[in-house]
């Protein structure tokens, strides 16, 4: 069939862009490296030992985290967007980037409280992100529990956001406590980034990414069917409430995750569902889901390249690059009525 | 008055009694046979839709039971439920960018892997289906695209694709202009008769309900009646719809002056 073929340009040009982009992400930054010294590294032994040592231990691993946690926001975006049928669910709606903020909060004032330093790299790195992961489970796990006791998807919804906002509060109140060094420690953290993680934090990032797809991949079926509503699945046999479950459990390891090594990165899990539909044309999730995936990932490297465009004055906070790119594309579709 | 038939009965509904928190119908005894058309006409309000719902396990009764095949609803395994009975809301959301094909197969859901693999007799019986209720030729369109009289005939083919002994459908014909009207109502007469499947839908269409169904379900204010349409207009059943009106049934055009 036709439509086969359209998609398969798709992902196939899709796939150069997001190979030309992981070039271009490599090579730019504080030190230009051209693209033949690029390929050397791998091949010989020829090129400068600093030249090695920033693409190797600092640019690979901001790449492979960049096109990580653009995957993962997308699809969880997909998931929440279908399962709430609201074209502005995120995955943040439920409040799993709150519960995030809420741990790395106490973590950094609680931190500082006992004088102390947050500077020092494994206690800000590691502690951080163990503690948005941890405060992200929490959040999830009321949510998910509160979710056994609800019958349909937008009471649940209503819940989540409630929720999200006494957490907020909560969080507002600790920063209005808490010193200037531990509150900039936290206002940092919520910019977002993709650099500094090591190459075993990738490591645990990528099994939690990869757990997170399959539970996705394995949820398509439902939601399709959930596109039709909840009681014509229900008839169907749909178990609802397991599906739900998978769901919540998807992107509590895919946005948990990513939120707990990068901070919230805001815009894509709404955005790239968007992009993704208005390319494909399709709301299969068979289609959407990996379309979603791929179309993240690029957003992703091309929001950290821009972010490291000023070349040695520094990097723009990931956040600010992707509330950039995210909110023309969010009107652009409310103008043209994309929106189903 | 009709007789039961013990062992045709395909679904039976002893006493049941309606509602979310309040019981809002109570002492509704019925069945359905294989191949019946049956259409449930009631007041707004009365549960027409809250019956339906019931029958297909989305809601639960308060009293008494609900059979199919001798089975209680509640005993039957979820799994098998669905080749049961099927439901058609009266109001679907419509995805955009989902083609009728992807539609249809969605019905497939015992039937396919973990994935929702479509198998090529399983795309066969989609094509037939769409060809049986007119639709074939738009079978990649965006299902946004279908009119609204498209889209219930889709919805149709959706529950003969899910292939349930029973469908049951509320109000297939509330948005509609008459010819679709009459078209939907006609396919299906044709699909309880060509395929024996039980058809039990709401509606507020009288004349049409009398003309063309086997049995009505009337809710009436006093009493539930479950009678063929001429025993129903002999009882003066249909003068019972409404309470405290002055709407008489005229037993001639088959409507209310």
């Amino acid at each position: 069939m036709s439509k086969f073929l359209k998609y398969k340009i798709h992902y196939i040009y899709l796939s150069l862009l997001l190979i030309l982009l992981i070039i271009t992400n490599l090579s730019l930054g504080s030190v230009i490296i051209p693209i033949e010294n690029l390929l050397s590294i791998i091949t010989s032994s020829e090129t400068p030992l600093y030249v090695r040592d920033i693409v190797i231990s600092f640019r690979i691993p901001k790449v492979i985290t960049a096109i990580l946690a653009g995957a993962a926001l997308s699809v969880c975006g997909v998931q929440m967007q279908t399962l709430f049928r609201n074209p502005l669910a995120d995955p943040y709606i439920l409040g799993i980037s709150s519960g995030a903020g809420l741990g790395v909060a106490i973590y950094v004032m609680g931190v500082s409280a006992l004088g102390l330093s947050i500077d020092s790299s494994l206690m800000s790195n590691l502690g951080i992100a163990s503690s948005a992961w941890l405060g992200a489970a929490i959040i999830t796990a009321i949510i998910l529990i509160v979710s056994l006791k609800l019958k349909d998807n937008i009471s649940l919804l209503i819940f989540g956001i409630m929720l999200a906002s006494v957490v907020g509060a909560i969080i507002s109140l600790i920063q209005y406590l808490s010193n200037a060094s531990a509150l900039k420690s936290f206002v940092v953290w919520t910019m977002g980034s993709f650099s500094g993680l090591s190459y075993n934090q990738i490591l645990i990032l990528a099994v939690l990414m990869i757990t997170g797809l399959s539970i996705s991949i394995y949820n398509i079926k439902d939601l399709n069917t959930l596109l039709m509503g909840e009681v014509y699945s229900k008839n169907l046999g749909v178990k609802l409430q397991r599906t739900r479950l998978r769901i919540l459990v998807a992107t509590t390891l895919l946005a948990g995750g990513v939120t707990a090594f990068c901070g919230p990165i805001g815009f894509i899990g709404i955005a790239v569902p968007h992009i993704s539909r208005m390319i494909f044309k399709d709301s299969n999730h068979k289609v959407l889901i990996p379309a979603s995936a791929l179309v993240g990932s690029i957003i992703m490297v091309l929001a950290d390249t821009i972010a490291q465009l000023p070349g040695s004055s520094g990097v723009i906070p990931i956040n600010t690059v992707s509330a950039l790119i995210g909110v023309p594309v969010i009107f652009a579709i409310i103008l043209k009525n994309k929106i189903s | 008055m009709l007789e039961e038939n013990r062992y045709s009965s395909i679904l039976k509904l002893n006493n049941v009694s309606l509602g979310y928190d309040k019981i809002i119908y109570q002492n509704i005894s019925a069945y359905a046979n294989p191949g019946e058309m049956i259409a449930i006409i009631g007041a707004n309000g009365k549960g027409k839709s809250t019956l339906l719902k019931t029958i297909c396990k989305i809601i639960k009764r308060h009293t008494g039971e609900i059979l199919i095949l001798d089975k209680t609803i509640e005993s039957i395994n979820s799994s098998i439920f669905p080749t049961l009975i099927s439901y058609v809301p009266s109001q679907n959301p419509r995805p955009k960018n989902l083609s009728l094909f992807d539609m249809m197969a969605t019905s497939l859901y015992n039937k396919t892997n973990w994935l929702g693999k479509i198998t090529a007799d399983q795309k066969s019986i989609i094509i037939d289906t769409l060809t049986k209720v007119g639709l074939s030729q738009y079978i990649n369109r965006d299902c946004t695209t279908l009119s609204d009289g498209e889209f219930q005939r889709a919805t149709i083919a959706r529950s003969l694709i899910q292939d349930s002994k029973i469908i049951t459908l509320d109000e297939p014909t509330a948005f509609l202009d008459i010819a679709n009207k009459i078209i939907i109502t006609k396919l299906l007469k044709e699909i309880s008769i060509t395929h024996n499947k039980t058809i039990i839908f709401s509606t507020h269409d009288i004349a049409q309900a009398i003309k063309l169904c086997d049995k009505i379900w009337l809710m009436g204010y006093d009493h539930f009646y479950n009678d063929t349409p001429s025993s129903l207009i002999e009882k003066g059943a249909f003068d019972k719809l409404f309470k405290d009106s002055n709407l008489k049934f005229d037993k001639e055009i088959l409507n209310y002056i």
